[in-house]
C-alpha cells in the first residue's frame, strides 16, 4: 500500500470507518504478532495480546495524530505497552518454551532452523526474552521484518547511526551471554 | 597500537557475523492462524468485542478513581482529627 493510500485510510479510521480500520488491520496483524509472539514466547498469548492490541488501536485510532512516524510504530508503542502489562501480570508464572507451540510454521523452508540444535535455538530465544525490550524489539525488527536500519529508526524513533550502534552492541551483548553459558561451539 | 586495533575490531565483526547467522536461524516470519486473523477482523467489524474491553478498561480506571478520592477524603478527615484533639489538649497541659 502507498504511503499516501495508507495516509487517507488512516483518516478514514480516525473518522470510525470500520472498512478502513479493517483495511490497516489486515496489513499490520503478522507484524505486531510476530513483535507479541517472539516477546512472550506462547502463541496463546501472541493471540490474545495481538488482538487487544487492534481493540484498543479500534478505539484511540480517533486521538492518532500523523507526526512523521509510521503508523506502524504506533501500533508498535501499544503491543509494547501490553506485553509489559503481560509481563508484570505473569512474572510469577512459568515460562512456556517456544518450542511447544505446535500450531506455529515458519514461512517458507526453513534448512537452518532443522540443522539447528533445538536446545541451542530454545537457550537463544531464552536469552533474546532477557533483553530490554528496546533491544528485542530492535531485533525483531531486523531479522522477522527484515528492516533496514533507517526504518528501524522511523519506527522507534531513533536516528540510524543510533540503530546501527544498539544493533551491534545488542548482538556482542548476546555473543557474550553465549560464550558464558555452554551452548558456545 | 593500529594492528591491535584492527584485530580488536575484526573480532567484533567476526562475533556479529556468527551472531548473526544464529539469529537469522531462530528469528523468522511467523505467520497467525488464519482462523484467528479472521475472528478479529470480522470482530473489528462488528465493533463489539472492542466496546467490550474498553467499558471493562474505563470501569476500572472510574472505580480507581473513587476508591482514591473516597481514601484522600478518610485520610484528610482523620488527619483533621488528630489535629483537633492535638490543638485541644495544649491548653489544658
Amino acid at each position: 500500500m502507498p504511503e499516501s493510500e495508507e495516509q487517507e485510510t488512516l483518516l478514514l479510521a480516525a473518522q470510525g470507518d470500520l472498512e478502513a480500520f479493517g483495511v490497516l488491520y489486515a496489513k499490520y496483524v503478522e507484524r505486531i504478532f510476530n513483535y507479541v509472539y517472539y516477546r512472550t514466547g506462547n502463541v496463546h498469548d501472541a493471540e490474545d495480546l495481538t488482538a487487544r492490541v487492534f481493540y484498543r488501536a479500534l478505539h484511540h485510532i480517533h486521538t492518532y495524530t500523523d507526526r512523521g512516524v509510521p503508523f506502524s510504530a504506533w501500533l508498535y508503542r501499544i503491543a509494547h505497552n501490553l506485553v509489559a502489562n503481560w509481563h508484570r501480570d505473569r512474572s510469577r508464572h512459568q515460562e512456556i518454551p517456544l518450542s511447544d507451540a505446535p500450531t506455529l510454521h515458519y514461512k517458507g523452508d526453513p534448512p537452518e532452523l532443522a540443522l539447528m540444535q533445538s536446545q541451542e535455538r530454545d537457550a537463544l530465544l531464552k536469552l533474546i526474552r532477557h533483553l530490554p525490550s528496546e533491544r528485542q524489539h530492535l531485533l525483531i525488527l531486523k531479522f522477522v521484518e527484515h528492516m533496514s536500519n533507517t526504518e528501524i529508526g522511523e519506527t522507534m524513533g531513533r536516528s540510524e547511526g543510533a540503530v546501527k550502534s544498539l544493533y551491534h552492541r545488542t548482538l556482542l551483548a548476546l555473543r557474550d551471554e553465549l560464550e558464558g553459558s555452554d551452548l558456545e561451539e | 597500537m593500529n594492528t591491535k586495533m584492527r584485530k580488536f575490531a575484526d573480532a567484533s565483526m567476526e562475533k556479529i557475523a556468527s551472531m548473526e547467522n544464529r539469529l537469522s536461524g531462530v528469528l523468522r516470519p511467523i505467520k497467525p492462524r488464519k482462523e484467528f486473523v479472521h475472528e478479529v477482523a470480522q470482530r473489528i467489524q462488528t465493533k463489539t468485542q472492542a466496546t467490550f474491553v474498553d467499558r471493562v478498561a474505563e470501569w476500572h480506571l472510574v472505580a480507581m478513581l473513587i476508591a482514591g478520592f473516597i481514601s484522600m477524603t478518610v485520610f484528610l478527615a482523620v488527619l483533621g482529627r488528630v489535629l483537633m484533639s492535638l490543638l485541644k489538649k495544649k491548653p489544658t497541659a
